[in-house]
Parts: structure tokens; sequence; C-alpha cells
């Protein structure tokens, strides 16, 4: 815990004492985020409480060339917001006030430790919501979605985080201050707040986000179909994007999530071998034609059962179970480690049972719950960390199912990022000159690498030096294709 | 087939000389041919020393259906990727005016009316090829729908003008064509009127793919709104939109009228959605966007983005293309 003189006592004189933590007791609160193996102890925690204040504590971290990471709620699942020995970490904590409700113009602007849900909470009364909804949507934080472009189960239909952000105010990594975006839609130049988010933190603090909120739709429909494999589930949800019908969410989940689930809240599911959820939300005659569609189709898949939630307390019941599939493992493991990876949607099939081969080839269960209307995968590898060597193979296993997702043209990570977890495995889908390219764009951001180094990009002092086997992009790929 | 550094020196005589290659790699040598003869380029305009055309890279490399996805080199129009998709009962959803290139669009970030419901050039795309001036081939992004793996260069370079470099490929999201489409028309006589209108569609729960205010301060303001969907959700919409605003159906002659407004414009402004009405007091005539604060306009407007915005933009710049080959 060596930071450079003076550095601490400047801190605390813009910040207040209570606006800066060095007690080690109180820094480990900080020394991982929500994928909790990787774990490194920062020097001093920062909590501003405005823009001037994250502008201060980064003008002196690069002035005396000290890295710093941004922190929200802490709930990333890829090691993103993991500190940098003897570093700063910048809590956003503190900065959570909703600044303006603006509904005229359907935009909300918020600082970033405003939580996800808080967004919808503040105009809910008048009918309207914010659309991404990652899982934790209760506890993370816009400033940490805006990191991630985070997505959640109904992404499908509304898009990411970045498709709902106009403008953001953004400290850079020198404390220069930019506004990027607007209320309006589509200023010129280039889309530097599209790079921005989605960057995990790297390119600076986003420190004021305006969202665009979304009138609530006249009807939602939520049917649940359930069949005897999980193949049959992916037959259908091909077939309903074949109709071109688009729904706001489908999702997935197999005989073991189902059992897990079952165990832990109760949802009272049908006891089947995979279930598909599909929610269709927009205007009710719309949603009742396509949802009649939506049920034929399931039947031609070989559903054995159908059920729609018409009420908004059916649709929670619904939803319980999916949304507490992570969670609920721990009633059928001891462990269990969460990939993510994604999958052309109509490569699923293929995919869930090369993912069967490979537990017969590990020794050990794998739970397949997954965002099936885009092919984002999150299977759950199961182990018992008490049995040795297990872990290790778990993790083994879970490299695998990423080299599939390779294979078969996907990515490497659909929401929860590469942060420091995947970032070795960048070279399987990115070449040397890729991400050369990348690291150029990010030093036109931070030349001194100063802001959340070591995420993202892999180094020979994280990785070695020999990366992993290269897989042709996706796009060169299809660059050997033929003329049509 | 010429090769594209032979065109280079075919071309040297005439200024500027136009190249057409016919591979990412030619692509990539025009490039550094160029730089190298320390002349300019200017992508599918001119300006440069060197015009590189995409004319010939137009090939579509990947159609997938079930996935909703193709992969394009850019030089294609959006007529014959949209003919082409047609037939499988798909679209890219970009109605720009004109019939740019799909790498015009993106480099442009244009859009057409249905911008209110599809989004922008950035919203369809999935991943990109960029060749930068020194010669430098490198992918972002992918061909699946959802990723967050990396840098999104190809967000990065929707707006750029040409600037950063060449986007030679892309992946796109597609959309089901619709079963139906109708219009309503809506005259209106102020400004306040068009603010009622669009406050009232935009607290609906309508969902139209467009909206379009042809505006014009003297009178004969009106204002278009575009349902898509199945016959029976169509008719509703529509329905409930006249009952709610007024107006009759029509066939659709506003859009084209809409999108000729568009090409005509001399200035694009951004505006917050709920300051209609005092954009509209600023401007006599212009194709307005009210659900997404965009308002192109029949005078040249000044830059209004912010400096430090600018200022990064060129540093990013500076970074991809240090010799400023690309102009």
């Amino acid at each position: 815990m060596s930071l450079p003189e003076g550095l601490a006592a400047s801190a605390a004189a813009v910040l207040g004492d209570d606006g800066v933590i060095l007690e080690p007791e109180q820094l480990k609160t900080y020394e991982c985020d929500g994928l909790t193996g990787y774990r490194v102890l920062p020097a001093l925690v920062a909590l501003p409480r405005s823009t001037a204040d994250v502008q201060a504590i980064v003008r002196l971290c690069h002035e005396h060339r000290v890295p710093f990471v941004a922190r929200g709620a802490g709930t990333g699942l890829s090691g993103g917001a993991v500190p940098v020995a003897d570093g700063v970490v910048i809590s956003l904590a503190r900065m959570n006030r909703v600044v303006d409700v603006d509904l005229e113009s359907g935009r909300v602007t918020v600082e970033p430790g405003v939580t996800n849900l808080d967004v919808s909470r503040a105009v809910a009364a008048a009918g309207f919501y914010y659309a991404p909804d990652p899982s934790s949507q209760q506890v993370c934080t816009i400033g940490g979605n805006v990191a991630e472009n985070s997505g959640g189960a109904h992404c499908l239909k509304h898009g990411f985080t970045v498709t709902h952000v106009t403008a953001l105010e953004v400290v850079l990594p020198d404390g220069e201050l930019v506004y990027l975006g607007g209320k309006g839609l589509d200023p010129p130049g280039p889309d530097l707040m599209g790079l921005f988010i989605g960057s995990e933190g790297t390119l600076g603090i986003a420190t004021r986000i305006t969202l665009r909120v979304l009138r609530r739709p006249e009807a939602v429909r939520t049917l649940l179909a359930a069949f005897d494999e999980t193949s049959d589930a992916g037959a259908a949800v091909s077939g309903v994007i074949a109709a071109g019908i688009l729904a706001g969410a489908m999702e997935i989940m197999d005989r073991l999530t189902l059992e897990a689930a079952e165990a832990a809240v109760h949802p009272g599911y049908p006891d089947a071998g995979a279930i598909l959820l599909v929610e269709l939300d927009g205007n009710a005659v719309q949603v009742e034609d396509d949802a009649a569609r939506v049920e034929e189709i399931c039947r031609e898949s070989g559903a054995v059962e159908l059920r729609v939630a018409t009420t908004d307390a059916e649709r929670v019941l619904f939803w319980k179970g999916r949304k507490a599939a992570f969670a609920a493992m721990g009633r059928v493991s001891h462990d269990y480690y969460v990939q993510d990876g994604v999958v052309p949607r109509t490569r699923l099939p293929e995919v869930l049972d090369r993912i069967g081969q490979l537990e017969a080839e590990y020794g050990l269960r794998v739970g397949n719950v997954f965002h099936a209307g885009d092919g984002n995968l999150h299977p759950l590898v199961l182990y018992d960390r008490r049995n040795p060597g297990e872990p290790e193979r778990a993790k083994e296993l879970a490299e695998a199912i990423l080299e599939i997702c390779m294979d078969v043209g996907g990515a490497l990570t659909g929401e929860h990022g590469i942060g420091t977890d995947k970032a070795c495995r960048m070279p399987l889908m990115f070449s040397e000159t890729d991400l050369e390219t990348m690291m150029r764009v990010r030093r036109a951001f931070d030349p001194e690498g100063l802001c959340n180094p070591g995420k993202i990009f892999p180094t020979p002092r994280l990785c070695g030096e020999v990366p992993g086997p290269y897989r042709v992009h996706p796009l060169e790929l299809a660059g050997l294709g033929e003329r049509f | 087939m010429a090769s594209a550094s032979e065109e280079v020196l075919v071309g040297a005589g005439s200024h500027p000389a136009l190249v057409e290659p016919a591979t990412v790699d030619e692509a990539a040598r025009v490039l550094v041919n160029a730089a190298g003869e320390g002349r300019t380029v200017s992508i599918e305009r001119p300006g440069g020393d060197v015009v590189l055309s995409t004319a010939r890279l137009d090939r579509v490399l990947e159609l997938e259906a079930g996935d909703l996805t193709a992969s394009v080199e850019t030089g294609i129009r959006l007529s014959a990727l949209n003919r082409l998709l047609a037939g499988q009962r798909q679209m890219l959803a970009l109605d720009p005016p004109g019939d740019p290139t799909v790498g015009a669009c993106l480099a442009g970030n244009l859009s057409g009316p249905r911008r209110h419901r599809y989004g922008a050039p950035r919203d369809l795309l999935l991943g990109v090829t960029v060749v930068l001036a020194d010669g430098t081939v490198a992918s972002s992004g992918g061909k699946v729908v959802k990723n967050v793996a990396g840098y999104d260069l190809g967000k990065l370079f929707c707006g750029s003008e040409g600037r950063f470099g060449l986007i030679a490929r892309a992946s796109l999201r597609l959309h089901p064509l619709p079963a139906a489409e109708r219009t309503l028309v809506v005259p209106l006589g102020s400004a306040d009127d068009a603010f009622r209108a669009a406050q009232l569609l935009h607290h609906s729960t309508l969902v139209p793919s467009a909206i379009d205010l042809l505006w014009r301060k003297g009178g004969g303001s009106r204002l278009a709104v575009l349902f898509e969907g199945s016959e029976r959700a169509v008719d509703a919409q529509l329905g409930a939109a006249r009952e709610l605003i007024g107006g009759t159906e029509n066939g659709g002659d506003e859009w084209d009228e809409a999108r000729s407004r568009q090409a005509a414009a001399q200035g694009r402004i951004s505006f917050p959605p709920g300051g209609l009405v005092q954009t509209l007091h600023t401007l006599d005539e212009a194709l307005v966007r009210p659900g997404l604060g965009i308002a192109f306009t029949s005078e040249p407007v000044g830059d209004s983005g912010d400096a430090g915005a600018r200022l990064l933009g060129e540093r990013v710049r500076a970074a991809l293309d240090p010799g400023g080959v690309l102009v």
C-alpha cells in the first residue's frame, strides 16, 4: 500500500475525511466485484459526491500517475471493477440523484450511482419505464450499466443500454470533462458515446447520464411452453423468429435449472425437460395475433404443455424461477460457475448437444439457462470445491464452452463483459491487429493507461507470452463467402 | 481485372484518380500506396487526390435468414440488398433518401422516417471490418445480435464521414417485413398543434413506425404517422390514432415528400423532443422527426456540438490516421 506522497492528503482535502477510505479493513469491501475469485486490495477508495469531485480525484491520479478504477454497485460478473494494486478505487455510490425527469422529451437524467430500477420508479406513475433489465436491476447502477452495456431478458426487442442512452457527461482520464450526445438523437460526428458505452470503464468515468424511457405497452402476454427436450424448445425459438415475430423476450431453462428453481422459489413450473418463456408486448391486437402464432409454433415443435399468463401476478410467477435461476443452483450444487457466451441462434440445438458431450467428458453437470431469442447462453457449470481438482475441471469445461461459441461464429460475452476474467481469451475472437487497433483508440482517450488498466486487453503479465489459438474472426470468415 | 495498385498508377495522370478496389486487400493497398506517395484519399466522394469508390466492394457475404442477420461488403446499395432480403421476407430497416450504399449509411449515420422504430445505422450494426489509412485491416464486434466483447469500433465509425478509415465489411441486424402498413395524415395549424399531436402520440400506447412532421411556418403543415404490423393490428392502431389526433388515411405519398425534403435539407439539428415548439419557431420550413428530436432544415445551421467532444473525436482520428491521408 504505497501511495505517492501527498495523494491521500490531497484527496481528503477535496473530498473531506469521510470521502476517503484508507483503513485496510474498510478497503477490503472494495477488493472484488460479483466475480469473487479475483481480489486485489486498493490503496485508497474515493467517494466523490459531484462531477467536480470526480474531476479532482482523477486529476490527482493523473498528476501522480496512479491507476484508478471506477466502481458502481460491484455486481459485475467479469472482474471489471477489480482494483489495481496500490491504485485508487472511485466509488460512484454517493452520486445517486435523479437529476431531471423530462417526460415531454421521454428523458431521465441521472447520476451514475442511481440504480437501474430507480429509473423506472421515477417515471412509473406516468406510465413509462426504462427498458434494459439486467437480473441485478434492484441494486446495479446505471454507471455500471453504461460501462458494461448491460442487457437483460428484454433486450431482445428493445435493445441494450447503448440503445437507451442519449447523452453522457464524461470525465476523461486526464480529468477533462466532455459532453457526448444530447436529448435529441443522432448529433453529427462519430459516435463517441456508442464507443464509450460498453468500454468497461477504460475510457473515462460517466458522471451524468441521460436515458430514454419508454411508454408501458398496451398489452403484455407471457407464454410458458413445456418440452421433453431442450432442443425442441430451441426449435420453437427458431420457428418464432422465422415467423417474423418480434418477441420481447424468449428464455429457455433446462431440466437441471428447473429442478433448482423449483426447490428454491417454487414457481410451480411443469415437470418437463425444458421450458420456454415467450413474452410479447405492444399493441393489444398485435400481441393477440402473435400469441396465437407462437402457441401454434410451440405445439408444432412438440410442446407438451402450454400456459398463458394474463395477469401481472401470473406473469411474475412465470419469471420468478427464471430470475432466481443462478442463485437457485445453490440448491443442487455446492458451487457453480456462470459462463456467458453467444452463438448464432440457428446453431442453438447443435451447441446444446456439444455442451451435453462436454458434461460426459468432464464428469460434471451443466445447467442451461439462456436468453434463447438472441443466442446468449448462460451455462452454469456445477462443481464442488471440496473435491480436489473439481474447480479446475469446471473452469476448463466453461472455457471449452467458449471455444464452441467461437467455432460457430459467436461471441466471447453477450452481457457480462470481458473484464479481468476473459482478457486472456480475447485472442480467441480477435487478432493481434484487431486488438492493437482498439488499443490505438484507447490511447487516444488515455495515453498513460491509468483508467481501469488490465481489463479487456490481454497482457503478457496477465496471460503469459503465448496467446490462445486464434480462430478467424466471424466477419473475416464471412469474407470468404461467395458472390450471391 | 487490373490490380488496385496498377489502377492507382493508371489514374495517376488524371487528377483526381478514381480507384475501385474489388477486395478488402486491394482497398488496403490503395490506401498504403496513396499514403506512400503523399496523396490524400477521399472515400465515395470528391476531395482527395485519390477517390476510393466501393462500387466493386458490393458482395453479399452471408445471409442467415434464421438469425435475421446479414454480412455484406459495404459498397452494396440499400435497394440491391433489400431486393435480395425481400425474398426471405426480411429487410435492412434503413430508409434514408436516395439509394446510398450501406457504407454511406454507416459513415454518414443516415436514416429515414423509420428511424423512429428501428433505430439508426449504429443500432443495426453488429460488426465491422475496417481498413485504416496505413493498410491495417481490423475487425470489431461480430455477426451475432448480442455481443459485448471488446471495443465497438463499428459504432465509433458511424458518423465518422470516412475520416477514420474505410468501413469495408459490415454485419447487420435485419427485421421481418411487416405484413401490412398504413399511414395517417393530420393537417396542423400551428407549432402548438404539432406539439399537442406529438405529445398525445408519445404518451399513448400506440406503436408507430414513423412520425414525420412536414413543417411550413406559413401554413400547410402536416404530421404523417406510419403503422406497420399484422392487418388487424394496423387497422386497430390507425383507428385509435385517428380518434386521438384526428386526420385521414393517406396512401403514403407523404413519405416520398418527407424523404425528398430531407434530401434537399441544408442542415440538421438535434433538439429535446419536449422543446418542439421552441424549435419550430426558429424554422420556416423543415422536415422534423418530433419523436426523435431531429430536424432537417432548409437553411444551413452551425455546429452546435460540444467543443471537448470535437477535440476528442479529432484525437481519435489522429490515432487512426496520423498522416492525415483520409480527407
